[in-house]
This record gives structure tokens, sequence and C-alpha cells, in this order.
């Protein structure tokens, strides 16, 4: 699975496949995709594309969709999908522009892969690192993964966060900090959290400055970055403002995010959580969650500073988990960059355990949800409990990766310990 | 003297201790009158319409005069700005296919529960919202309902649906604002009966206020107490603030006629069932029931349980306040001393002050029942037929159906369709379709159904949704009007203590436009609502609020753990490094004993 000689023909091949299968399902399957739509796992409040074409129908018909509960989506997606011709009448432009994002993804992670960045960073090269799976191969597992495929059928509006993601570490990786921080800063203005991305993306953009270009000083780097970062997302306010007339979209896109008003049920732990709070501690908790997603940055940033990829992927992987409105859009994206460390693999203690559990909660979540909200013989918590089940089998594996990972920056100082029992302490 | 004898009236008439006295200024001012109208109906039904109206003039309101206006809701009206009100309490469901067109246009129909909407005197939107809190919070404390519980998510500004129907001087009518709260849980009962009685100027002690009973009224198949208070300025008098209280109700006549003390219904022998001998089985043992319609014999006492306790001396005496309405074919006794005023399709009939009033009518002849339905008015054909259901399944998202149906064979209707939904059904608009019967695409383009929308959309916790959607029906034509919406999941103390029987949605409000309108015409030509919906909410387990907490907790304690664990320690060959768990626990606790003792041994 090393992936051999890749050649123009292949990568052809295995994006017009991807493209092709996405497609046939839009086409032959006309109901799946509404159906994909409207399941919890997939969209969310925040990008549920059912909600955008609301927000798009009251934009084209001069009501704000922001002063309203159904829209809380960035407001620049009202006019880029107000050019697309309608979807009730055309929507195969729709699904073209979703599967062109699919597909820009998979680029960007592929030149994430090729560049080797996983195994041998700046600061630190692993010892293991030759073995490892080529581009062709990782684009493949994202394209082809279910999660992947069920994000772009059901179109969620994730998957433009997704792609900036990957561009914004495509673009560090290969020595363009400048193009990072802007993809960034998208990936932001779209869902807030890429923010926290901000100290790893912004460590991988210095260690990959090109030696023509590089600005030394540390501080002066961070200064540079964290303007541009703002400068670019004053221009997407400012053009958000333009667009809307008023400044109320910051509460309606941002503001759930913080505040979590919209307890529609998703994968993650924030919902029943926030279902069953006493009110008197509601905003304290909700203090305490931001802050507890939040406080792996810095962490993992110091702990892990030789490989900002990473901290990165780990990064990715704690988000899916714990950020407010996750959907398996985050867990797509965070298992497809999973595979890069395919020369950590060995390291992995609970590889099996952790595909299991995310099997199983895959498999019992959608029936519980059935039991609970249309057979009406299991209450909410069925589903709470395989929520726990898929959190808790994905924190398993980003544990398992990280345990992995540093372990492999230790076997360095001790190479005498490969494969040999170690414990903590 | 002039300023000391209305006022030394007035305690007198709220005491109500010398009927002479007050009856003496009734007549001089004739500014109340009463009226009961009934219509039997199709399927043994009887529509009771009890109509009370007084006017009092403007500037004597203004200076606390209020004569027959009763005080406590006056001062309310004065203390929150307000230049028109109209108040519903409703119960039940107004079968239109069989009982037909509403009395009094619908105009005096409120949705299930509670409905009240006013025009206040405000120039700002804070300032209507300040005054509308304080008289729906006033008129909670007067009627014993829960009106103070119209907050700001059940409260909307309807712009197309209503309309002044009071005269308001030009110079006011812009700094009107029309505020409309809904408030379809509410049960009506007894406890609003009592305060609506107690505004009448002879309190249900006499007139036709006698026959209000809550055991009759809250048991009848749709009742509607309306109260609308509007200045009527006649052309060239002076402006008067009028008062009109109205209650409407279907009663179910075998029903009423069941004794109090033994109201369980017992199945007929078989020679009183009355069978429908048209049908092609029908023989000595084989029965269909036939329609009620044959079988309307009452009276008055049997009915309401008592009879009329004479007349209201305040009452305007030239209203009679009786009316019966039946074909004059239709035998009626009364007691003596009735006096019957015959006119067109009503017979009302007068009584003096001090009598009790009866009224018979005995089962029709044989004559009668040749001629089909002679025995009742036929029903009268509503101007559009309406009906509201929700499509779906499942406690996750679900659709409202409204099947709207214009009868008539060659005049279209124009209506404006309002609903006031609640905030967590969030409904989507781009999904609201409407498509004539039969027709597989949605209305043609040449003749669009949906003429305007207004829609603001729900604010979570903040605001209820509002549309309003003009539409025009063309002859003979059944239209389907849908839209989806999504349920949202609350928290789970904004749940109800019967969370599961669902939550009540109001009744859509049909305004029908009056085609012949011009400048001050009539604005409604007839109002509909449809019933009330129940929509269940999916909802958490609320017994475990605790156990959500800790389980919450605990999986995030194992996540941050774990990866705290990993980032902090060491990491040593197993062989390695000091000892760890239990055993090094043991050797520490032991190292400190030893150190204590040898301290103390040293000491000694």
């Amino acid at each position: 699975m090393d992936g051999g000689k890749v050649t123009q023909g292949r990568t052809a091949g295995l994006y017009v496949g991807a493209a092709v299968l996405r497609l046939a399902i839009f086409t032959l399957l006309p109901g799946l995709p509404d159906l994909l739509t409207g399941r919890v796992e997939i969209s969310t409040p925040v990008t549920s594309f059912k909600r955008l074409q609301e927000g798009l129908f009251l934009y084209n018909h001069n009501v704000s969709p922001y002063d309203g509960g159904v829209y809380h989506q960035a407001p620049l997606f009202l006019p880029l999908f107000s050019l697309l011709p309608s979807f009730s009448n055309l929507p195969i432009f729709t699904y073209l522009l979703y599967i062109a994002v699919d597909l820009l993804s998979a680029s960007a992670l592929w030149k994430i892969a090729d560049s080797g960045e996983a195994g041998s960073a700046a600061l630190f090269t692993s010892p293991r690192r030759d073995k490892r799976w080529s581009g062709y191969v990782i684009a493949a597992v994202f394209l082809f993964n279910p999660f992947t495929l069920a994000t772009c059928i059901g179109r969620s509006t994730s998957v433009f966060t997704t792609c900036a993601i990957l561009h914004a570490i495509a673009k560090a990786v290969s020595g363009a900090p400048f193009g990072a921080l802007v993809a960034l800063s998208f990936a932001t203005y779209l869902s807030l959290y890429p923010l926290l991305l901000l100290p790893p993306l912004a460590l991988l953009c210095y260690d990959r400055q090109r030696p023509e270009r590089a600005t030394k000083s540390a501080a002066k780097f961070t200064s540079i970055c964290a303007s541009v970062v703002a400068g670019v997302l004053g221009v997407l306010f400012g053009m958000s403002y333009l667009i809307t007339d008023s400044w109320e979209f910051l509460v309606s896109t941002y503001g759930i995010q913080l505040t979590l008003s919209d307890l529609t049920p998703n994968v993650g732990l924030w919902w029943y959580f926030f279902i069953e709070m006493f009110d008197s501690f509601r905003a304290f908790f909700l203090g305490v969650f931001w802050l507890h997603l939040s406080c792996y940055v810095g962490g993992l940033t110091l702990r892990i500073r030789r490989q900002p990829l990473v901290v990165l992927t780990l990064l990715l992987g704690i988000f899916a988990i714990f950020k407010p409105y996750p959907s398996i859009s985050d867990t797509s994206l965070f298992l497809a960059l999973v595979p890069l460390y395919r020369h950590v693999f060995p390291l992995m203690r609970y590889t099996f355990l952790a595909a299991s559990v995310i099997a199983y909660a895959s498999c019992l979540g959608p029936a519980f949800y059935y039991l609970w909200i249309y057979a009406g013989s299991g209450n909410a918590n069925f589903f709470y409990a395989v929520t726990l089940v898929w959190n808790l089998g994905l924190s398993l594996l980003v544990c398992d990766l990280m345990f992995a990972v540093l372990r492999d920056e230790w076997e360095v100082e001790r190479p005498e310990m490969a494969g040999k029992e170690i414990r903590q302490i | 003297m002039r300023q000391l004898c209305p006022a030394l009236l007035l305690s007198l008439l709220s005491l109500c201790v010398f009927p002479p006295c007050a009856a003496a200024s009734a007549s001089a001012a004739a500014d109340y009158h009463e009226q009961l109208v009934l219509r039997p109906l199709p399927l043994s039904a009887l529509l009771a319409s009890f109509n009370f109206r007084s006017n009092t003039t403007v500037s004597e309101f203004e200076s606390g005069n209020f004569r027959f206006f009763p005080r406590s809701l006056g001062q309310i009206l004065q203390h929150a700005g307000t230049r028109e009100l109209h108040l519903r309490f409703s119960l039940g469901r107004w079968d239109a296919e069989s009982w037909g067109s509403r009395p009094w246009d619908g105009a005096r129909e409120g949705g299930t529960g509670v409905e009240l909407w006013a025009w206040l005197d405000a120039d700002t939107d804070q300032e209507a919202d300040h005054k509308w809190l304080t008289l729906t919070n006033a008129l909670s404390g007067l009627f014993c309902a829960s009106l103070n519980f119209i907050d700001g998510t059940r409260t909307t500004r309807p712009v197309m649906s209503f309309e002044p129907e009071g005269d308001h001087p030009n110079t006011s009518a812009h700094s009107m604002q029309l505020l409309y709260g809904v408030l379809p849980h509410e049960v009506v009962c007894t406890e609003n009966l009592t305060p609506f009685l107690k505004l009448l100027p002879c309190k249900g002690k006499a007139g036709i206020a006698t026959l209000l009973d809550g055991h009759k009224l809250f048991d009848a198949s749709f009742q509607s107490m309306a109260i609308d208070i509007r200045p009527v300025c006649p052309p060239g008098g002076e402006c008067v603030l009028q008062i009109e209280q109205t209650i409407d109700m279907v009663l179910d006549i075998d029903r009423s006629k069941r004794p109090r003390d033994n109201p369980i219904p017992r199945s007929l022998g078989g020679h009183e069932l009355l069978c429908d001998t048209s049908k092609p089985y029908h023989s000595h043992d084989t029965c269909f029931p036939a329609d009620q319609d044959a079988n309307q014999d009452w009276s008055l006492s049997q009915i309401f349980g008592k009879s009329m306790k004479g007349t209201c001396p305040l009452a305007d005496p030239t209203v009679p306040p009786v009316c019966l309405q039946v074909p004059e074919s239709r035998a009626v006794y009364t007691i003596d001393g009735a006096v019957e005023i015959k006119s067109r399709d009503s017979r009302c009939f007068q009584i003096s002050p001090e009598s009790d009033l009866e009224l018979l009518l005995p089962p029709p002849g044989d004559e009668a029942q040749d001629g089909a339905a002679a025995d009742i008015l036929p029903p009268g054909t509503p101007p559009l037929y309406a009906e509201r259901s929700f499509t779906g399944y499942g406690q996750e998202r679900g659709g409202v159906q409204t099947i709207l149906r214009n009868p008539s064979p060659d005049t279209e209707v124009e209506f404006v369709y309002m609903e006031s939904l609640p905030w967590f059904m969030r409904i989507y608009l781009h999904t609201m379709e409407a498509r004539i019967a039969g027709h597989p695409a949605p209305s043609p383009d040449n003749h669009p159904l949906i003429q305007q929308v207004y829609y603001r959309p729900a604010l979570d916790r903040a605001r209820g949704t509002q549309l309003e959607v003009r539409m025009r029906i063309p002859p003979a034509a059944t239209v389907f009007l849908t839209y989806d919406f999504e349920k949202s999941i609350l928290r789970y103390t904004e749940y109800p203590p019967d969370a599961n029987r669902g939550f009540d949605v109001a009744a859509a409000v049909i305004t029908i436009l009056d085609p012949q309108r011009n400048g001050s015409g009539r604005f409604a030509a007839y109002t509909i609502r449809t019933t009330s919906l129940l929509c269940s909410l999916p909802t958490p387990d609320f017994s475990m609020p605790y156990n959500v907490i800790i389980f919450t907790s605990t999986a995030v304690a194992l996540a941050f753990g774990g990866m705290f664990n990993i980032m902090v320690r060491r990491f040593v060959a197993a062989d390695e490094g000091s000892e760890g768990g239990l055993g090094a626990l043991r050797g520490k606790l032991l190292g400190r004993l030893g150190a204590v003792a040898g301290r103390f041994k040293g000491n000694q």
C-alpha cells in the first residue's frame, strides 16, 4: 500500500473516480441527499444545507436572515450560492460545487502528504519516516471515506471549512505563510473554531519559511501572523457588513457557537449537557467548556513543539470531540490526517479498540436516534449514550496517536528502546 | 347638583338596590342594550348568541365618569393608553361543514384559548411594549386568566390581518400600535366567566345574563366570549366609547337536556330510536340512526337549566331581550305576558321587567316532516372553508398543511392567512407552497395564489414566528398551503410539567377581505379561526440532570486526563526508574513512619 509510482493518469483517475462516484449518488439516488441533509450526525445548526437554503431564500427576498433563529452561517455563503443557478431548478451546479470542494481538499491533502512533513519536520526527523503512504493513498482514503462521502452528499457547509483548513496546512508546509494564514482566516470566518489552530499553524509556517525570505525573529513573525489574520478577518467582516448592512451576523453566526442557544442533537457532548444543565450554572459551564476546548492549544503546542503538524492533527481530533456543534465532517477531517502518521502506527496500542468503538457508535447512533425520535421506544438517553461512546472512542484514538508520536520522539534519544516495553512516570 | 346626580346614580347603580331609580336613568340614557339570539342548527345543535353593548361618551370617560362602562376595565384602559381592545376566550370548534357560516361573520370569535389584540397609544416600540405589559398584567388579574404569560415570544404585530374597528381621528392614527397576543394553552373556564359577568350593569342578576351558567357554557360544543372596546363617532354626534360583550355558544340539545343529577347518557329503547327509513336495509329489527334535526324540541329551562329572570332594568326597553331564529311555521309557546314581534326569519319576545321568560318549542308536527328541514332555518354558506393539520411523523420535523376551499361557484375569494407560531417551531419559508388540488404543479404563473407574504422569523427564546400571506383563491377551488418546520429541543427547564402532551400552536387567523371595500367601509368581510394544533417536541430525560452532568464530565475528564497524562509524564523503560503504584506508596509510607519513629527515639 505504498502507492508505487504515481502517474498523471492515476491522479486523474482518482479524482475522476471520486467525482463520478459522488455524481452517481446525487443523480441515481435523488432522495439520499435530502435524507442525509436531515441527519443530525451530518448537519448541525451551523452547517445545515437546509438552513442555508432558508437563509438564501430570505436573503433573496430582502429579509435579513440573521434576524431569525434558523440561519447561523457566514454571510459570504449568501452571495456565493445566489450566484449559482437556483438549487430547486438546477441542483447539478450545487452538486458540482460540493464535488469540486472535496477534490480541492483532497489535492491539498496530497500536497501535505507528499511534503513528508509528518515524518520529517524542520526540527525533528523520525527514525521511522521511510514507512509512509503516498499522497495518492492518503487522498484516496480521504475521498472514499464514508464520513467524507456522507458529508459531501449531505451538502454540509463544513466542507468549505475543511477545505480551508487543509489548504492552510498545505500552504504552510510548502513555505507560503501568507497563503496559509489567509486560508486559516477563511476557515475562522466560516466556523470560528479554526482560530485556535493559529499558534501551531504559525509555528509550522515559521519552521517552513523559505530561506531566502525568512523572518528570523519569532516575535516579529508572530506579530506578522496575528496582523495578517486580523487583517483578513477584518476585510471578511467588512464585506459581510456590506452584504447584510448590519452587524447582526456576528451574534447570529458566532454567538450561537459561544452560547449554544440551539440545542439540536449532534454527535458532540455539549447538547445534552446543556439541555440538562441548571439555568444558574449554564453560563459558568459554557465558560468551562470553551476554556477546556482552548486549553489543549497551548499545552500541545509547547509539548510537541518540534512537530507542529502533529499538533494540528491532534487539535483537529480534539475539536471533532469537544467543539460546540461537531459532526462527522470534523471526524472525517481528523481521519484524513491520521494516515499521514503511518510510520507511528506500529507504536499505537489501542487501534483495534478505537476502530471498533467508532464503528460500533456509527452503526448504533442512527438506530438509537430512530428509537428516540421516531419509534418512541427509547428516550434521549439512548442517543446520548451512543454519543458518549463515540467521543470516548475518538478520544482514545487521539490519545493513542499522541502517545505514539511522543514515543517516536523519545526513541530518537533512546534508540535502544525501540520495540521494548515502556512505561510513563 | 348636575354634577352630583350622576355620581350618586352611579353609586346606586353599582349597588343595584333601587331598580326603579336605575330604570329611570337607563331610559333617559338608553345607552345599554342586551339581546339573546337563539338559532337552532342542524344536527340538534343550538346557537345562543348573547350580546351586551353599552356606550359612554369619550369626554365623560376621560373625566372618570364611567356610567355603564365597567370602571375596573375603564381604569385599566386609561392607565395603559389603550385606544381599542379586543379580548377573546374560546373553547371548542365551529363546525362550518354542518353549522354553516359563523355568528357575527366570525368577527366576535377567537381561537382556542385566549386571544388579545389592542391598539395602544405609543410613539415608539419600547413604549408600546411597556404599555402592552401593563395591559396584559392588569387584564390577567381582572379576568383570572394567564394573560400575563403573553410575553415577547407570544406577541406579534400583525401587518395585514387587522384594522381598527372603531373611528379614530386621523391625528392619532399614526401613533397607534397594534399588538396581538395569543395563549392557545389557556383553558377557559368558570373563573373567566364570573369576571366577565361582573362587567355587566346587571351583573348576571337580571335579564338574559341570568341564563349564563358555567356548567352549561363550558359544556357547549363551541363557545366564545368576546369583549370589544372601540370608540365610535356617529356622524354629527359626540364620540362614544363602546364596550360590546358577546358570548356565542353552540349547545348540543340532547346533551343539555340530560338531567344534571343523572348526566350519564343511556341507550334508548327500541321504540324511541329515530331511524332513517330511506336505507334499503331498514326493517323492524335494523335501524340506521337518523340525523337529529327532526327532533328539536326544547325549552329555555331545559337548555340553560333555568328560565330567564326578568329583564335588566337598565337595558334599552325597546330592544326585545330574546329573539328566536326559526321558520315562521314553527310553533313556539311562551308564558303569558310575553309579546311576540315577528320580523323576517326572526321572532323576538318582549316581556315585562319583573316576569320570568320561558320558551318552549314542541316537537315539529308531521306536516313539518314532509317539507325537508322546515323546522330550522337552512345554514348559510361561509365564503371559505379552512382546515389546518400537521403532516409528517416523528419528533424531529414536520409540516403544516392548510386546506382552503372556496365553495362559491363564481366568485374568487381574497384573504389574509396569519399564523403566529411559537419560536420552537422553526419554519422553513422556502418550502412554503400553495397548489390547487388536482393540479400537479404549483400554482400557474398567470394566476398566482399567493399575492403577498409578510414574514418575521422567530428568534430563539425572544420572539415567535409571524407569517401573513395574502392569497386569492379562484371560484370552486381547493387550495393546499403547505410548509415544513423543524422541532427544536428545549432546555429541560423550559418544558411544562406535562411535556409529553405537546405544545399548543395557536389557531391561524383567516381574514377574508371585503371586495366592495371603499374608503371607510368594512375591512374584513368574514373571519375564520382554524383549530389549534398540538405539536410534540422531542423531550430529554427529565429525571437525570445530575447523571448527565456526571457522565459528560466523566467523558471529558477521561479524555483530558488521558492526554494530560501522556503529555506530562516521562517515558522510561519498563524496568527503569522508581517504582510506581501501590508499592511506591507503601515504600513512601514506611519510610515516613521510619523517620518519625527515628525522631521519636532520638528525642528520648
